[in-house]
């Protein structure tokens, strides 16, 4: 017999590279989610993961670290909040 | 949530995002809260959880004002996590009822705040805007 395809409809998934029950501790919405402020998750929401390890969504921690009552501080662990991918990028 | 919350908090009313109210209770023996529920208002602003919601102690027939050196005889509570300098953003309503369970549970002092008559009396000023002197860290 055979076969011939006349039409596919390809279905992808992605998720990023965390922990799947994880989730930013500040809006407490999963990693796989978005922050409170965006509408699709993805590239356009990425995460953040601090020199300490902690991360968060980009948008949630950047709320925060502009607070002056942050003092640039992890709100997990208070060591001052240092973005590890910008050390990978600089060279 | 209210299936996971831990012994001694249970969730009296959240019928919107502006106001919750919350029921806790000292776990152990101290014999200055014994068999006591204490009745916590949380006001949240549009900016939480990046600003502290403020939390305060609300007086009903059934609920006193927990006497403790930090929490004024009006409901108002010096702790340093719901102050500006003291508050993160992955705090939430259930860690800050299990930090006031934890200070009420340490606490041996059967006593308001030094000045709290004139305080109670004087405040006009809310919560997050009054500035306490962390001075007594040992309560």
């Amino acid at each position: 017999m055979k076969v011939t395809i006349k039409q596919w409809n390809a279905v992808a998934a992605w998720r990023w590279d965390m922990p799947e029950d994880d989730m930013c501790g500040i809006c407490r919405n999963p990693y796989d989610s978005t922050c409170t402020a965006c509408k699709f998750p993805g590239d356009e929401c990425p995460l953040l993961m601090g020199e300490c390890n902690h991360s968060f969504h980009m948008h949630c921690i950047v709320k925060w670290i502009r607070q002056e009552s942050s003092q640039d501080k992890c709100p997990m662990c208070r060591q001052v909040f240092k973005a590890k991918d910008a050390v990978g990028h600089a060279g | 949530m209210h299936a996971h919350l831990p012994p001694g908090i249970t969730l009296v009313q959240a019928d919107n995002l502006d106001t919750w109210l919350m029921d806790i209770r000292v776990l152990d023996d101290n014999p200055i809260y014994r068999n006591q529920t204490y009745r916590l208002k949380f006001v949240f602003s549009g900016s939480y959880p990046i600003e502290a919601p403020e939390v305060t102690f609300v007086k009903t027939e059934s609920h006193p004002i927990p006497m403790h050196p930090h929490i004024y005889s009006n409901g108002i509570i010096c702790l340093d996590l719901l102050d500006r300098q003291g508050w993160s953003p992955v705090h939430n309503v259930e860690s800050v009822c299990m930090s006031l369970q934890s200070m009420l549970t340490g606490n041996t002092k059967n006593e308001r705040p030094e000045g709290d008559e004139s305080f109670v009396r004087n405040n006009r000023l809310r919560p997050r805007d009054v500035s306490f002197y962390f001075h007594d860290n040992t309560v």
